[in-house]
Formats: C-alpha cells, sequence, structure tokens
C-alpha cells in the first residue's frame, strides 16, 4: 500500500530508531522476567510510543514515577543481558545467516537452485530455533 | 487530538513498526486511522519508510507526532 506513493528510505545506522529496536529486542528476551505492572508499562511507553503523561494517566502515578519505572526495567533487563548475552549472541547468529542468505543468492557464486533452496530453508530453521 | 505514533508490530523477537495516525484517546486498544509508515530493523541497514505526503497533510491538519515521530520526520526531511 505505502509503495505506490512518495517514500523516503531513510538509513538509521546508530540513531534514535536503532536504539528503540535495541529496547525492543531487550523486552522481548527479559520482558517476562519483569513484573507484570512493569511489562505493561514498558511495552506501552517504549514500543507503542505512549508519552510519560499519557502513561501518567493511565496508570494513576506521576511522570516521574512512570519514568523511574521504565529506567528501572531497563537496568535490570541489561543487566540480565550483561549476564546472559542471549540479544548479542541472537544478534550475532542473525547477522551471519544474512551474510550466508546473501553469499548463496549472488548467481556469481554458481550455486546451483536446489543447493539454494536447502541452504535457505536450513537458515529459516536456524533462525526459527534461535527466535 | 489526532497523534502521530510508533506502534510495535511483527512477532517476537522480529519487531516491526508501524508511524500511525491515531485518536490521542486510544493510545492502548491499538486502534488507528491511518498508516503513514513503516520501520524495518530487520534489513541490513534497517529501513524507514514515510509516506511524506499524507504526514505533511496530517501536520497541517493539526495532529500531534511523538517525540519519537517528530524526530524521525525530521530526520526524513519532513516538517
Amino acid at each position: 500500500m505505502l509503495d505506490s506513493r512518495t517514500l523516503f528510505v531513510y538509513d538509521t545506522q546508530g540513531g534514535l530508531m536503532e536504539t528503540i529496536f535495541e529496547r525492543t529486542l531487550l523486552f522481548d528476551f527479559y520482558g517476562e522476567l519483569l513484573t507484570k505492572r512493569q511489562q505493561e508499562i514498558y511495552e506501552n511507553v517504549v514500543m507503542n510510543d505512549m508519552s510519560l503523561s499519557e502513561a501518567a494517566e493511565e496508570y494513576g502515578i506521576s511522570r516521574q514515577g512512570i519514568h523511574d519505572t521504565i529506567r528501572r526495567c531497563e537496568k535490570s533487563m541489561q543487566e540480565y543481558e550483561e549476564k546472559l548475552h542471549a540479544v548479542s549472541q541472537f544478534e550475532k547468529i542473525r547477522r551471519t545467516l544474512s551474510s550466508l542468505q546473501s553469499f548463496v543468492e549472488q548467481e556469481e557464486n554458481g550455486i546451483p537452485e536446489e543447493a539454494r533452496a536447502v541452504i535457505r530453508s536450513y537458515a529459516g530453521e536456524i533462525l526459527k530455533d534461535i527466535g | 487530538m489526532i497523534k502521530l505514533r510508533l506502534k510495535r508490530m511483527g512477532k517476537k523477537k522480529t519487531p516491526f513498526y508501524r508511524i500511525v495516525v491515531a485518536d490521542a484517546r486510544s493510545p492502548r486498544d491499538g486502534r488507528f486511522i491511518e498508516e503513514i509508515g513503516t520501520y524495518d530493523p530487520n534489513q541490513e541497514p534497517s529501513l524507514v519508510k514515510v509516506d511524506a505526503d499524507a504526514a505533511k497533510k496530517w501536520l497541517k491538519n493539526g495532529a500531534q507526532p511523538t517525540e519519537t515521530v517528530a524526530k524521525l520526520l525530521k530526520n526524513a526531511g519532513i516538517e
């Protein structure tokens, strides 16, 4: 639907969006270790872009309270990551798979179509297993 | 009030986001009026697409972007 209209394509390397992505991944891996209420607030503010004042109204606490909750969530999830490295492992495997995929798809590497299909399906399998 | 905000889609560990136009009173139920863009971080490099005309139209009509969306639009050269 969007593709038929005027589009801007923008490289977000190291930018704002990257941060949002990282915070989302952190939550996908460690969110369940937070309390239900923390999960809900974090999800709404960080991933669904609710403002601090909207969230404050929604949960009946101050903006500062929301802010502190988010900070606390982030701190504990970062501590889990420092010990368990689940997010960085996941990212590393995913990057390697994506290099493998682009290698396989390049005509000049002369990989027969049947072999490509097999590699593609194994790569998909690995991605599913780590996800 | 109408807001432009980011909304997370996509399954666990493969997040994907939409930039949506939504009523400020329905931040949580997920209903939105129109999708004006997407952000896909699962590609290298990650890809932001914005329908510039629609974004300008909504901003002109008084829609309020969230802080994140405002920055994003600014980066895309829309304001």
